[in-house]
């Protein structure tokens, strides 16, 4: 049997590693890999608590996270290429102003 | 016994590869991290019984999402590695923040200890998944297939090239 604190401890340090690297990172492909991070530990979190309380309810909503995060990974690389060919570079400090 | 074993293992990789992740000047080695860690995030998956969950992330995450980080880091050539430098006051904000908002969770939610429910049988986990999903939650499983239409319509309008004579 997993305690739930040590699931609970992971799901926490994944998502705060993820955290620190989206507002820490100036790279725009490390921040998206950093999201992901995010929305790991979130889907660590609800396997856990599935897991603890019995519930399927965890593992079904941790589907639809995932899905989520196919979805924003797909429409995020769009835009960074879209940016990467207007601008020549992936620094996000670059990003500083609204028309393109 | 074995279980907790697997599930240290599995969750130290993912956290060491976590940090690797996001600590990583080569964008490259960054992806690789990252492939580490979502194949031992789904080695923890495993050990809390969440087969199915276990099997989209090796096959979602591992098989598309990975791929598809280093093909855009191809295109996007990110060979060079250059410096990130920031002042010292946003450096401090970005670094306190998070660190007090974990500490904020982590008080609250280690100060009330709630005990699980005496649980059902464990070996049904998938079986009762399967159709509450089919049943209960069948109209958020239709939107996402919606939702992931619309993206793969979405991402190839947005990623197109656009002609300079372009006659739209």
């Amino acid at each position: 049997m997993i305690p739930i604190n040590a699931v609970f401890g992971l799901g926490l340090l994944l998502f705060f590693i993820g955290l620190f690297g989206v507002l820490f990172r100036k790279n725009l492909v490390i921040m998206l890999m950093s999201l992901e991070l995010l929305l790991n530990g979130i889907n660590v979190l609800f396997a856990g608590f599935s897991h603890a309380l019995r519930s399927p309810r965890g593992a079904i909503f941790a589907l639809f996270v995932i899905l989520m995060a196919v979805s924003e990974a797909a429409v995020g690389f769009a835009l960074v290429l879209s940016f990467f060919r207007s601008k020549k570079t992936y620094d996000v400090d670059e990003m500083n102003e609204l028309k393109g | 016994m074995i279980t907790l074993a697997v599930f240290a293992f599995f969750a130290a990789l993912a956290l060491v590869s976590a940090v690797m992740v996001v600590a990583q000047k080569n964008a490259m080695r960054s992806v690789l991290y990252l492939a580490f860690t979502v194949l031992a995030t789904a080695g923890v998956f495993l050990s809390l019984q969440a087969e199915y969950l276990a099997a989209i992330q090796v096959l979602v995450y591992g098989g598309g999402i990975v791929v598809l980080y280093i093909f855009v880091i191809i295109i996007v050539n990110l060979k060079e590695v250059r410096p990130e430098r920031r002042k010292t006051f946003p450096k401090l904000f970005i670094v306190v923040l998070p660190a007090l908002l974990l500490v904020q969770i982590v008080n609250v939610l280690f100060t009330n200890q709630a005990t699980p429910p005496a649980g059902s049988e464990t070996g049904l986990a998938f079986r009762t998944m399967a159709e509450m999903l089919f049943t209960n939650y069948l109209a958020p499983f239709e939107l996402a297939s919606i939702l992931l239409l619309a993206v793969l319509i979405g991402a190839v309008i947005i990623a197109r090239r656009r002609l300079v004579n372009d006659p739209d």
